[in-house]
This record gives C-alpha cells, sequence and structure tokens, in this order.
C-alpha cells in the first residue's frame, strides 16, 4: 500500500504540473511540454501508456473535433478471488496502468467479460475493482457477463449495455453485439450450463454472436442524428466483421452493421472478445482489437485479417504475457492512434497513417519479448 | 472427485476391452445366471446381457422389457453415457481418425482369419480411436476434470487445442528448461497455469488429453524439435 | 542494508590502513602479515593465488570444454580473436590480480572477485578506490564465460567488453582513461614480454581485456555433488536434497529461469526479470523519468557504468540499458551454481541467507508494477523451503566444499533468528498482493 502513496503523490506533482501547462498559450505549451519530456517521446522505446506526460493536451483545435484520448480495459475474466487470484492482481495492474497515465485518459472504456461466469459476486468484484479508477468508465458488457443471467446483475451494477454519447466532436456507440439466439430451452439447459456453454470459445453448442434487428434499428435512429463528417467510434465486444466463426470472432449481421457506419467519412470501430493484437479494415471502418488481462488468445486458424501486426504466442510460465491494457488517441482529423501497451513486449501503436495506407507505411515493430 | 475419477478409468477400460477386437472372450454380465429354462439375450454392444424365460410370450411389452432391463443395465455401468453425444456436439472440429477403409480393398487372404479384415473391424478402429479423442475433448475443457483448483482448463489458452503443437515434440521447451514430450508440457501445464497436481503418464486422463491434441492437429507435418 | 554495509568493512580495513597498499597488493609482493585480510577486505592475493594454484585449473587442456559442457556450445562461446592459449591464460591471471591497473595501486580484479569467496567479496555491495560503495553486489566471476550477457543488467555483451569498464570505472579501480591503464603496465618489462608471447603486440587496452576474458574462461567450476548425482551417483545427495531437486522442477517454479543441461549449466535463463528485490525501496517512476532525461544526454556504456554503480538509477536495472518499461527494475536472471559460497544475495546483497531468497520468492516477490508475470505465490512449508535450500548447497563445486559447508551452517544459524523476509499470509494466498497487511499470529 505504500506504493499506492508514491503513486498519488507522484500524480498529484504532475497533475500540477498540468495545471500550470493548461495556463499556457499553444507556444508556451509546445516549450514547456517539451522541456519536461525531453526529446524522449520521438523514441519509440518509450512507452505510449507509460508514467511519462504526453502532450495530448488540446492546443489547437481547428474544426469541432480536439485531440484527447482514453484508455482501454477490456476481458478480465474474473473468479472470485478466492478462486483464483491471478486474474484479479492482473485486472488490478491494468488500473495501476491506466491511473498512473499522465495526464489522465479522459475515461476509460472497459471492452466486456469482466467476469467469467456471470456470477453476481464476479461482476460485484470487478465492479469495485474498477472504482478505483481515476477517469470516469464506460463498461461495455461481453458474453462472459451476460449469459447467467441474462444480463441482469449487469444490468443493475452497470446500467443498459448499448447507449451512445458525445466526447469532443466524436460521436461514440456502444453496442451489445454478444446476443445469439437461443440455443438452451430445446436442450433444457440450466442457466449454469448455458453460461458454461457460452463460455467455452470452441465450443459449438451455442450460436453465432449478433447485434440483432431491434439494436440495428435503435443504432440507425441513434446516427441519423449525426451528419456523415462526424467521426463515429462503435464499441462493440466481438469483432464487428467476419473473422472466425467456430470461436465466435464474429459478429453474424456484421455486414449489416457496418452498413450503418458506411456513410460516414471516418468511423473506427474498437472491439474485445480476441484477446490479441488485430486490426482491420473495410472501406472506411477501421477495426481495432484490445488486449485482455486474463490470457491471450491463440490466432484462429484461419480468416486473419491481412492488416495484422502478429503477436509470437505466449510465454505461458508468465501468466501475463501477450496480456495488457492501453489507449486510443484520437486526432482532429477523426482518426485514431491505438496503443496495444503489451505487458510483458513491447508495446505497440497503430497508427491512423498504417490505417490509412493500408499497411504501407507506419508498420510498427512486431512485439517481442522484452528482457532478452 | 475422487468417483469421478474412477468413472472415466471405467469407461476408457470398456473402451480398451472392446477395441481389443476377437481376441477377447467378453466377459458375461448377467444379473442372474441361466438356467435350462431361460435365454440370454445380448445388448448391441456385444457385451451386456439379460436372460429371459425361454417360453416368454414375444409381445411388444415384453420387449420393450426386456431391452429397458439391458438399457438400464447399460446405463448403471455407463453413468457418462451422455457424455459423447455432448462432446460431439460441442466440438465438431475434432477431425475423424484416419480412414482405414483401405485394407478391406482388393483381394484378401481368406485362407487365414488373422489376414482377414472386416468392415466391422474398421469401424472398431475408427470408432475407438475417436472415443478416446472425445474424452480428451472432454477433460480438455474441463478444470474440474484436471482437478484444477483456480478453475482454469486447457481450452481457456489453445481453443480447438491451437497453439498446442504436438508434432514439434520432442523438443527443447524453455518453460522445463530441456527436451521434452508432450506428455511433460502436459504435466507442466497442469502444475503451473491450471494449479493441478501432475498426472502419471499412464493416467488415463493424460492419455486422453494426449489423443486430443494429437488429433486436432491431423494433418500437419511433423517437426520434431521445432520451437 | 546499505548502511551494515558502510560499517562493517571499515573495521576490518582500520587494522589494514597501516600497511602500504603495494605490499598487499601484487601477487609476488608477499608478506600479507598476521591480518590475513588485503586491501579492501579481500584476502590477500598470495592466500588467492595459492588456492587457485590448487585448483589445478591449468591441467585441463585448454582446447577442450570444460567437464559438463557441451563442446559445440562452448565453442561457440569464445570469440574468433581471442582463442584460448596458455600465455592469453597465463597474462590474464597475472592481470587479474595487478593493482597497478587501479588508480591507487590497491584493486585488482581478485578484490572483489576473491578466490577465497567464490570469486565474490561476501560483501552487499563492492567497495573500490577510496573506500567507495557501489550500488551492487559482486556476481561471481566463476562461470561467467557461459553467461550470455555480463554485468546484471547486462550492459555489456561479452567477457572482453565487460574487463574493460571496472578499470575506468571512477568508483571502482578509478583509472581516468584506457590510456593511463596501459601507461601503468608498459614500462614493466615483464609485461611488454608477456603480451608479446600472447598477442604479438605491445600492452594495449583490447589485450588486457582480451587476457583477463582468456583466464576468466578458465574459471569454469561445474563439478558439484549434484552433478554426480545427475551422473547416476545417488547417494552424491542427501534424499532432502532429492526432494528439493523435484520441487525446484516443479511447485517451487525454480527451472524455468534458472535451467540446467548440458548446453546451458549455469542455471541462468540469461534474460531481466523484474522480481522486486529493488521495488522495496525505490520510486520507480520518479527514478525512469530521470534516468530517461540523462540518458538522452549520453546513453554511451561509460554513461551507463556510472549511473548503474553510482546513483539511485541502478535499481532500474535492465531498463537503463533498453529504456523498455516494462524492463523497470529487471537484473538478469544469476546463475545458481556455487551459490552456496556467494552470498549476500540478489542484484544488491540485500539477502543474507538461501532462506531469505527462497522466502521472497514464497510469498511471489513484492509487488510493484513491473513485478515479472511469472512471479505467483509458491504455497512451499517450511519443510520444502529446507529441501530447495539443502538442494541449493549441493551445487557447489568440490574445490569449494569446506568452504559450503562452512556457509551452510553459519546461514542456518541466522535463519534461524531471522528470517525478515518470511511472509506465509501471501505465500498462502491468504492476503493477497494488493490486500493491506493484517497482524496473523505466528504459528
Amino acid at each position: 500500500m505504500k506504493r499506492k502513496d508514491i503513486e498519488t503523490k507522484y500524480h498529484e506533482e504532475r497533475q500540477a504540473l498540468f495545471d500550470g501547462l493548461r495556463r499556457l498559450d499553444r507556444r508556451g505549451f509546445m516549450k514547456v511540454a517539451g522541456a519536461a519530456t525531453g526529446a524522449v517521446l520521438g523514441r519509440s522505446l518509450v512507452h505510449p501508456m507509460s508514467f511519462v506526460p504526453i502532450s495530448v493536451a488540446s492546443a489547437a483545435t481547428g474544426g469541432k473535433v480536439e485531440r484527447f484520448r482514453f484508455a482501454y480495459i477490456s476481458d478480465s475474466h474474473l473468479y472470485e478471488k478466492k478462486l483464483n487470484e491471478r486474474f484479479v492482481r492482473s485486472l488490478l495492474r491494468a488500473v495501476d496502468d491506466v491511473n498512473k497515465m499522465d495526464p489522465q485518459p479522459d475515461f476509460v472504456l472497459y471492452g466486456g467479460d469482466l467476469a467469467q461466469l456471470g456470477q453476481p459476486g464476479e461482476l460485484k468484484l470487478g465492479a469495485e475493482i474498477l472504482k478505483s479508477l481515476k477517469a470516469p468508465v464506460r463498461m461495455m458488457v461481453g458474453e462472459h457477463d451476460w449469459y447467467l443471467d441474462m444480463g441482469e446483475k449487469w444490468r443493475e451494477l452497470f446500467g443498459e449495455p448499448s447507449y451512445s454519447f458525445d466526447h469532443k466532436g466524436v460521436h461514440f456507440v456502444v453496442l451489445n453485439s454478444v446476443i445469439e439466439e437461443d440455443f438452451w430451452t430445446a436442450r433444457k439447459m440450466t442457466p449454469l450450463e448455458r453460461m458454461q456453454t457460452v463460455a467455452g470459445l470452441d465450443n459449438a453448442l451455442q450460436n453465432r454472436f449478433m447485434v440483432g434487428a431491434p439494436q440495428r434499428e435503435w443504432l440507425k435512429k441513434d446516427l441519423s442524428r449525426h451528419a456523415p463528417s462526424t467521426p463515429v467510434i462503435v464499441f462493440s465486444h466481438s469483432p464487428l466483421y467476419k473473422y472466425y466463426r467456430p470461436w465466435n470472432f464474429w459478429t453474424d449481421d456484421a455486414e449489416e452493421v457496418q452498413a450503418l457506419l458506411r456513410r460516414f467519412d471516418k468511423a473506427v470501430v474498437i472491439h474485445g472478445h480476441t484477446h490479441q493484437l488485430l486490426t482491420h479494415r473495410i472501406g472506411n471502418i477501421h477495426f481495432h482489437g484490445m488486449l485482455s488481462t486474463a490470457w491471450p488468445w491463440p490466432y484462429a486458424p484461419e480468416g486473419l485479417p491481412e492488416l495484422t501486426v502478429q503477436m509470437n504466442r505466449a510465454d505461458p510460465f508468465n501468466p501475463q504475457d501477450g496480456c495488457g491494457d492501453g489507449s486510443v488517441e484520437l486526432h482532429p482529423d477523426g482518426l485514431v492512434d491505438k496503443v496495444y501497451g503489451l505487458w510483458n513486449r513491447n508495446p505497440v501503436t497503430i497508427t491512423r497513417g498504417y490505417m490509412t495506407s493500408r499497411g504501407r507505411t507506419d508498420r510498427p515493430d512486431a512485439p517481442s519479448l522484452s528482457s532478452y | 472427485m475422487y468417483a469421478k475419477r474412477v468413472a472415466i478409468g471405467a469407461l476408457l477400460w470398456l473402451g480398451c476391452q472392446t477395441g481389443s477386437g476377437a481376441g477377447q472372450t467378453p466377459r458375461a454380465r448377467s444379473e442372474r445366471a441361466p438356467t435350462e429354462e431361460t435365454v440370454e439375450v445380448k445388448l448391441c454392444d456385444d457385451r451386456t446381457t439379460t436372460t429371459v424365460p425361454k417360453d416368454m410370450p414375444p409381445t411388444r411389452e415384453n420387449g420393450q422389457r426386456v431391452a429397458d432391463s439391458l438399457m438400464s443395465q447399460w446405463k448403471r455401468e455407463h453413468p457418462n453415457q451422455a457424455w459423447e453425444m455432448k462432446v460431439t456436439q460441442s466440438h465438431p472440429t475434432i477431425p475423424p481418425p484416419a480412414d482405414n477403409r483401405k485394407v478391406l480393398e482388393g483381394a484378401q487372404r481368406t485362407d487365414q482369419t488373422y489376414a482377414l479384415f472386416t468392415e466391422r473391424d474398421v469401424l472398431t478402429w475408427e470408432r475407438e480411436t475417436l472415443k478416446l479423442v472425445q474424452e480428451g475433448a472432454r477433460v480438455f475443457h474441463d478444470a474440474e476434470a484436471m482437478e484444477g483448483t483456480i478453475g482454469v482448463s486447457c481450452d481457456m489458452c489453445h481453443p480447438d487445442a491451437a497453439n498446442t503443437h504436438p508434432e514439434t515434440y520432442p523438443k527443447f521447451q524453455t518453460q522445463l528448461g530441456r527436451v521434452v514430450l508432450l506428455r511433460d508440457m502436459i504435466n507442466w501445464c497442469l502444475e503451473h497455469p491450471v494449479k493441478a497436481p501432475r498426472m502419471e503418464p499412464d493416467d488415463p486422463r493424460m492419455r486422453a488429453l494426449e489423443a486430443y491434441i494429437i488429433a486436432q492437429r491431423k494433418g500437419v507435418t511433423l517437426e520434431y524439435g521445432k520451437h | 542494508m546499505r548502511q551494515v554495509a558502510r560499517c562493517w568493512p571499515r573495521v576490518l580495513l582500520g587494522a589494514l590502513m597501516t600497511l602500504s597498499p603495494l605490499t598487499l597488493g601484487g601477487p609476488a609482493m608477499g608478506q600479507g602479515g598476521p591480518a590475513a585480510r588485503g586491501m579492501h577486505g579481500a584476502t590477500p592475493f598470495e592466500q588467492q593465488l595459492a588456492m587457485l594454484d590448487a585448483f589445478g585449473l591449468d591441467k585441463r587442456p585448454l582446447q577442450q570444454a570444460p567437464r559438463g559442457v557441451d563442446a559445440v556450445v562452448w565453442a561457440a562461446s569464445i570469440p574468433a580473436d581471442n582463442a584460448l592459449t596458455p600465455e592469453r591464460v597465463a597474462l590474464g591471471r597475472r592481470l587479474f590480480f595487478e593493482p597497478r591497473l587501479s588508480a591507487d595501486g590497491t584493486v585488482a580484479c581478485a578484490t572483489c572477485h576473491d578466490v577465497t569467496k567464490g570469486f565474490t567479496d561476501h560483501r552487499p555491495v563492492s567497495e573500490g578506490i577510496k573506500d567507495q560503495l557501489g550500488r551492487r553486489n559482486a556476481p561471481t566471476a566463476l562461470n561467467a564465460a557461459m553467461l550470455t550477457s555480463q554485468f546484471l543488467d547486462g550492459r555489456s555483451p561479452t567477457l572482453e567488453n565487460q574487463a574493460r569498464l571496472p578499470i575506468i570505472n571512477p568508483i571502482e579501480m578509478g583509472m581516468p582513461d584506457e590510456a593511463s591503464a596501459v601507461k601503468a603496465l608498459a614500462g614493466d618489462a615483464e609485461y611488454q614480454r608477456l603480451f608479446q608471447r600472447a598477442y604479438g603486440r605491445a600492452v594495449n587496452f583490447d589485450d588486457i581485456a582480451r587476457a583477463i576474458a582468456a583466464f576468466e574462461r578458465t574459471l569454469m567450476l561445474l563439478e558439484s555433488p549434484f552433478d554426480r548425482y545427475l551422473a547416476g551417483e545417488k547417494n552424491a545427495i542427501s534424499a532432502e536434497a532429492e526432494k528439493g531437486w523435484v520441487l525446484y522442477n516443479g511447485k517451487a517454479r525454480c527451472q524455468t529461469c534458472h535451467p540446467f543441461n548440458l548446453s546451458n549449466p549455469l542455471g541462468s535463463d540469461g534474460r531481466f526479470h523484474n522480481v522486486g528485490v529493488s521495488a522495496r525501496h525505490q520510486k520507480f517512476e520518479e527514478l525512469a523519468t530521470k534516468a530517461l532525461e540523462l540518458l538522452e544526454k549520453d546513453a554511451s556504456i561509460h554513461a551507463l557504468d556510472r549511473l548503474a554503480l553510482e546513483t539511485d538509477m541502478s535499481e532500474l536495472g535492465r531498463f537503463m540499458v533498453t529504456r523498455n518499461p516494462t524492463d523497470i527494475g529487471g537484473f538478469r536472471t544469476l546463475q545458481i551454481r556455487n551459490i552456496g559460497v556467494t552470498p549476500p544475495y540478489m542484484h544488491d546483497g540485500s539477502m543474507q541467507t538461501l532462506w531469505d531468497v527462497m522466502d521472497h520468492y514464497n510469498k511471489g516477490g513484492e509487488p510493484n508494477p513491473y513485478l515479472d508475470g511469472g512471479m505467483e505465490p509458491l504455497a512451499l512449508s517450511e519443510e520444502e523451503i529446507n529441501q530447495v535450500v539443502a538442494f541449493l548447497f549441493t551445487l557447489t563445486d568440490a574445490r569449494y566444499a569446506e568452504e559450503n559447508q562452512r556457509q551452510m551452517e553459519r546461514q542456518q544459524e541466522i535463519a534461524r533468528k531471522k528470517r525478515p523476509f518470511r511472509d506465509e499470509a501471501m505465500a498462502f494466498g491468504r492476503r493477497l498482493a494488493f490486500e493491506p497487511v493484517k497482524k496473523e499470529p505466528r504459528p
């Protein structure tokens, strides 16, 4: 707990520095920021998630969109802590990481699968831990949170799973993309059996994920209020495209959802579920996966999007290898740089330049194990 | 837990027995010994038997009664009887075992019974192989069956046994600091990520796990020692 | 810890200061006196040399791999421009014990890599010229030839490169530059002859380093009771140690970072891990921010060397070399050979006994944001800890058997009185790393 104190103190010091910075004009800001950080940020070795303050304060807004960043934590798969403290430790590490970010992110996206088997105890434990985040949290639901009581406890703790909000000129939509058609009634499954079936990634008894017609209708209405020039960012637990069906790296009505996003100039989808570095682009839509804090999934045997910068397989001795958290930086042009903050490897940033050039420029180094 | 292990063991034992073919004498399993006034009726598994009075009228009800008797016996001896169906449906990606039908093609010698393979032989090999693999799939996905203590099972990192690379063993495994076989790595994973006790190399669950992992990589070229 | 370190060597030194540095330093200069302690607490060099002679290392054919090492891997670890020859080894041995390589003639390699102490100095951190203390524990020079990098943060890739740095580090041997070191020897006719014979050249700094490295390649001591056990002699180690070996490979999770095999017999994976030792007394973020600023100006190996030895940034470990935050507080896995005779332990010498080391790992290390993810509570019982420690004491080369026995008894005695790193609540998962300490009744 001594460590926490040091961090808090450090954070306060940094906060004071940045409070000071905000009072400066742009020219002054750049000067001070430069002095404070040295030129170290130009070096790729510096962890974009780290304690080093980075200059994301909105110096020049120009248009309506301001530059800002948000952090993400995803797929923690908590059991009750008495059963498994490993996953709890990992989520705490992510929370520590995000709390150390300087300046603090505008908000933190939680990417779903907070619980492993949707148990009230698991969800409550997760909610308790996420409360220690300094920045506001935006919650998204995953299938592991849902299929024990069909979202009852989750909704009680975090509210409705699909919603939208506007932030600094960007329209954000959060979806529940883990809806499956009923496979349990006919098989006379208990709620726990249903949950366990969905919890098995390779369990073929379940159905495919989808957003579903009613939610698509809502999405259509929600998006209709925005001009095509508005940058749109969609959060969904499953990838909103078709990668590998047997593992539900898949959304069955992905094309229908993509169609709703097509009229926008800039659309970004940030998704969980796949526990790996994963990058895809379909037309105007850029897709980025999130890391899990609990364990990495292997890449599927087929269907891997070409733009993906692959991660070598993880070292099982270190349960945190291949895991991590990350952040997303919004640029005034409405596009994002996506950071994979791998805990045991070099961090990887998928820049908007990499996305717009379809991988021809800005290709980051693949994440190697550090410490070799 | 103990009971569960016994059940699996028994199941596999049965698998072995039926798989070993014609050389074995099936052990009669009747609820009472046949007498002169009775006949023995066998279940289609060729093992479970019951006796009925020789002069029992061949009515539908009587037939049902015999069938029920046989099935209830079979169910008593196969408490996990639903598992195969469940595993088949849950894990349809398990590749089928090698097709041995080729041995039936062409002229087979009929003067030596040993060399004469039948359709039934080929089916037996296939079914028994698949059952061991399916049992492996079950254990692979079940933390409790592995006696794991933290709710972690193999499939959580290796869906469909992905990234297990059985075709690369023997190889130097950095986690163990030496050259190991697949079962050594399984045991290491049990002890560390899964936090379960190690299994004896001839533990039926270990054999089943190996079977499942190898089966899932069917068609991949053997590259021993590849890291 | 550091305060203790500052105190006790001075007591010893007080008595020695009356003697001239030169009479104590050189191998040829005899008369160690009744103190039996050389400069900076080192054993007088003639005593060290006598012990080294008794090892019989010079009887081994130089072209063969040492016992217990795979021949192909051994050959691959010797640089092409420094093939082992008797002349080079002899020169290197002389240089290893040469105090004239230090600014005030009081420090040689053998000061901190003392033959009688398993080629360490048995102090938490080492002492250089003018009694200056560094920040890190001197790792043994034994078997260092097989390490994949040198220094605890791996800032040096080879023995040849490593040997250069202490000579010109201001708080170790303190020579102002490489030329001064060459000058100190160049006038000596004996050295002129030896350098000619070894390398066919006049005295020069590169060859000083090469010769020292060549000598160090003969210091392969891998003949321990455990090696006899592995070779089939079942009674070479106790039943307790045998159980410790099983734990080493299993529950205690040692083997992954400390692997043993013919191709790598040292028990080090050569990688860098934050096991939480430095976390006890450092603010990583502040240090790292400061370090990045400094390294921006000068990231040369000499700058690194000074920061590692003279500043709090030493605790950042591997980060100083890679500037990758996942390396913060990471140090290269130490070899486990001869561990019984090389206390105190860890990169800062903060643990006096192997029981302390086991207590540290048993609780899963000190929690910190950069802790290696492989560190998990081990739930080892007291009996199991004793078994692993018993095993560790079987890894000492037979030539140190006596010192090993003495160390075992000494450490046992210390451990009986205090176990400062023991935390059973954490080791057995009754308290998780992120929960506050609650008073727990001692069993």
